[in-house]
């Protein structure tokens, strides 16, 4: 177990190498740099001061001088400057990181609580009206646009709509603006900020975690050991819950470790909607204005997570079925 | 397919009957002063006046930050920090010959009253600071021009907020200087001492970066209480400010990034007011109309600004070559009825790039080449090219359609509706235009300034009130691949005449015989046809019916530079 860890996460390093390259590369390729958006903003700047910027901030070397500039700087703990809100990206990054962790942790777990006992239900009464409502509730889920679902949520519960509901969420943030107690009544005020963008990433997962809870289990179910459970008289919840769905968590927990490697990666559209402070809307940007520092830590931290929520996918394989081994 | 057709009809009927009936419940809390909160839907940077570059940090800056003059929202320039502004007229300023040069100086007399919110006093050492950090190659100042142009700053000995400004040439535009901004050199001082030998050291390391609040950064009506990048920044009263004290006691912006939720942060009472860094045209006009239906207590205030909306023509294409086809192609679209069709005639036709509010702008046709609508005349026109109309209904001339391509920025919902527009209106001609549009960056980043855009290139200038004609229009501004792609003049105009005119309009003090000079200029602009003019795009602001005092400018100096008479009444 331990070589085939060390082993994996050797090639794991190796491919955040290879890909760090490659998507710096990627980003020199793209038409435009920072200094166009100012060009755009200020009608004052000439030629002579476009080239002086374009030398500053190296964007005249080729792509492999300033990349491994940037992995130099790096390796010293130096993650760089962002060119677009002119601050380090370490204080720019460290809030925003925060937040939308909480976030998709929040949604990622009301998500789960919610779908997988529905998944169950809909397995158990598979071809029922109980079935049928929850797929209906679970596609709707699938196929409802993120922005849509956000603005609907936005208008019931912090406009008011109807008007005779009344309206008690914010409509977007990440806090009272001038209100920070700390302890349990800043942590109220976040949660009520949290509400709304939650609820609208939650539903958008539980139509998925429902699809395939349901058919894991459905499968689980026609198994001969669950018959033979049946047979020996076992109890009907611990034939469903000890026998069918650790069975059926295999194609679960790939999809929720899939989920995780997400969570630092933001919800572009949920966080502009509700204008939350997260890591998604400054990805974007940054990869917009060709802030370098920016994408690059936003891709790093990406890739590092996809790479290790799917060694932890693989490692909880072998948890979840003694069967299977790594060798 | 039918199923499918079904669902998503239910779906936008839902969305429109919920967008629609929103509108009952309106957030009418009643405003005060002690607290207006701001939405935009730009992001900003730190407030370090001579790094900052994008327009949402210059509007909070005028907020906390003065300089020595700015433009009023009547398009006059005002003193601000400085006592009066010197003219050659008033005797504040002369033309000096200094090692040969003919040049100007001028001297300029700080407010008494003007201090640093720690109540340190404003000076000539700040301004002289501000230079000496410009000209560091190590910082990120976008227009370095605006600080490098003194190239001599003497402090009187007797008054340190007195001091003669030697400019590094003759500049008739010598006295606005509203991009001019001091730096509090007893605080960033040490700071540029410590990090200047670095590349980008100073403004990593700046106060305004690591230490926005700090006390004596600011010089403004009002200072800095908490600053949350890409979410809000909350403003109370500078008690050192030289000023009447503000009358609204604490002011938040926070950044929407949505614009399609600002209404509804609007009506939530999340926000009192959108600034013009806010709703899109469309969007404006949206709201306004349900605003209206559902009695809200918001008013709607459109300022046409310097804005210019307008095609450039690629003068290397082989038909666009002909000016009477470019002629032709101006006469055949009714600009009239595409901003009342399009844009409720918020936004005003375009005759030319200077707009109403410059002091430039004519439509006296002893200056200007004007092309009404008159698809009988653009006719003419393309028969007299030899352009004839096949069964097709297009154009040909030796077997070759009058085909060209149009390309704007993918994405942007009014120049795509306006691409559509207008593309009927040339196919009425006989004309055929191809759209081609592709993301901002590759058509700015690419597209433009490498002249590839093939024929025409749909986009807006934002300018400054007597521009400089020279970048747009001088023909060493064409960009080529000899000098690495720089220049503006995108569409390859070039008249030696309109060079020499450029030159001569920079150079004259006169301002009568100036706008004589650009009337010139134009004359040549709108008979050659080098670009074609479609409107002039306007700055939309939603405020509380009760604020009084906030004017939008249309310019850009923002209407936070008059923040301090804003009040609720």
């Amino acid at each position: 177990m331990t070589t085939y860890i060390l082993r994996r996460l050797i090639q794991t390093l190796v491919v955040i190498a290879l890909l760090s390259y490659f998507c710096f590369y990627v980003m020199t390729l793209m038409p435009g740099d920072p200094v166009e958006l100012m060009i755009q903003s200020n009608p004052k700047i000439t030629s002579a001061d476009v080239n002086r910027l374009r030398e500053l901030y190296g964007l005249d070397q080729p792509a492999y001088v300033r990349y491994f500039n940037w992995i130099k700087n790096v390796a010293q703990g130096d993650l760089g400057y962002s060119r677009t809100y002119r601050i380090p990206v370490t204080e720019l990054i460290g809030s925003k990181l925060i937040n939308t962790f909480i976030l998709s942790m929040a949604s990622l777990s009301l998500a789960l609580l919610i779908a997988i006992p529905l998944g169950v239900i809909s397995a158990l009464k598979s071809s029922t009206k109980v079935d049928y409502l929850i797929n209906f509730f679970a596609f709707a889920g699938i196929s409802v646009p993120s922005f849509w679902l956000a603005i609907v949520l936005i208008m019931v519960f912090a406009v008011g709509f109807p008007p005779y509901l009344p309206a008690f969420l914010p409509a977007g943030g990440t806090y009272t603006i001038g209100y920070e107690p700390g302890g349990f009544a800043g942590f109220l005020d976040r949660a009520k900020y949290l509400i709304l963008p939650t609820m609208s990433l939650a539903y958008l997962q539980i139509g998925t975690f429902v699809r395939y809870t349901r058919s894991s289990m459905l499968e689980a179910l026609r198994n001969d050991y669950v018959r033979t459970a049946k047979a020996k008289g076992l109890s009907r919840s611990v034939v469903i819950w000890g026998h069918a769905f650790r069975n059926a968590l295999i194609p679960l927990v790939t999809i929720v470790t899939l989920s995780l490697s997400g969570i630092f990666s933001g919800a572009l559209i949920t966080e502009s909607v509700f204008a939350y402070q997260g890591i998604g809307k400054l990805v974007y940007d940054s990869i917009v204005s060709n802030d370098f520092n920016v994408a690059m830590v936003s891709f790093m931290i990406s890739m590092i997570m996809v790479l290790i929520m799917n060694l932890m996918a693989d490692i909880l394989y072998g948890v979840v079925d003694p069967r299977i081994s790594f060798k | 397919m039918k199923r499918m057709t079904t669902g998503i009809s239910i779906v936008l009927a839902a969305t429109l009957t919920l967008t629609s009936l929103i509108s009952v419940k309106a957030a009418a809390a009643p405003h005060t002063n002690a607290e207006l909160k701001i939405g935009m839907s730009q992001e900003f940077e730190n407030l370090n006046p001579l790094i900052m570059s994008m327009m949402a940090t210059t509007y909070m800056y005028a907020l906390v930050g003065r300089t020595l003059v700015y433009m009023d929202a009547n398009g006059k320039w005002q003193p601000q920090l400085a006592k009066s502004i010197p003219t050659l007229k008033n005797g504040g300023a002369k033309r000096v010959t200094v090692g040969g040069k003919e040049t100007i100086q001028a001297v300029w007399e700080i407010k008494e009253s003007a201090k640093w919110n720690d109540g340190t006093p404003v000076t000539c050492a700040d301004f002289e600071f501000a230079i000496k950090v410009a000209a560091s190659p190590n910082v990120s100042v976008a227009a370095k021009e605006n600080f490098t142009q003194v190239e001599k700053l003497e402090i009187d000995p007797k008054n340190a907020k007195k001091c003669t400004f030697t400019y590094d040439k003759l500049r008739w535009n010598f006295s606005q200087m509203g991009q001019f901004y001091p730096l509090p050199k007893h605080i960033e001082a040490p700071v540029f001492e410590k990090w200047s030998s670095k590349k980008e050291g100073y403004e990593t390391n700046s106060n305004y970066s690591k230490n926005p609040t700090l006390k004596g950064l600011f010089n403004g009506p009002y200072q800095i209480q908490e600053v949350r990048l890409g979410s809000h920044v909350t403003f109370e009263p500078n008690p050192h400010f030289y000023g009447t004290q503000p009358k609204i006691k604490k002011i938040v912006i926070k950044v929407i990034p949505n614009t399609g939720t600002l209404e509804a942060n609007l009506r939530s009472g999340t926000i009192d007011a959108v600034s013009s860094l806010g709703f899109t045209l469309d969007q404006a006009i949206s709201f306004e109309k349900k605003s209206k239906a559902d009695n809200l207590p918001f008013v709607f205030e459109y300022r046409p600004s310097l804005t210019y909306e307008h095609i450039d023509l690629d003068l290397n294409n082989e038909i666009l070559k002909d000016v009477r086809v470019r002629k032709a192609l101006v006469y055949a679209i009714n600009r009239q009825d595409l901003v009342k069709a399009l844009f409720d005639g918020r936004q005003p036709a375009a005759t030319h790039l200077f707009a109403p509010i410059d002091p430039w702008y004519t439509v006296d046709t002893k200056s200007v080449v004007l092309y009404p609508y008159s698809k009988r005349e653009a006719t003419r026109l393309l028969d007299e090219a030899g352009w004839k109309m096949g069964t097709d209904g297009y154009r040909s001339k030796d077997g070759k359609r009058l085909s060209l391509p149009i390309m704007t920025t993918a994405g942007n919902k009014v120049r795509e509706t306006v691409q559509t527009y207008l593309q009927n209106q040339w196919k009425a001609v006989g004309v055929e235009v191809i759209v081609k549009n592709e993301p901002a960056r590759v058509f700015f980043g690419e597209t433009m300034k490498k002249r590839k855009f093939g024929g025409m290139g749909m986009y807006a200038w934002i300018s400054s009130p007597e521009s400089n004609l020279r970048e747009q229009f001088a023909c060493s501004e064409i960009p080529t691949e000899k000098n690495g792609w720089s220049g503006q003049n995108y569409t390859g105009w070039c008249n030696k005449a309109v060079d020499e005119l450029a030159d001569k309009v920079s150079a004259e003090f006169d301002d009568k015989k100036r706008a004589a000079l650009a009337h010139q200029f134009l004359k040549y602009y709108t008979d050659e046809v080098p670009v074609i003019p479609l409107y002039y795009r306007s700055e939309i602001a939603v405020n509380p019916k009760t604020l009084k005092n906030m004017k939008v400018p249309g310019h850009l100096f923002a209407e936070t530079n008059d923040a301090e008479t804003w009040t609720f009444q």
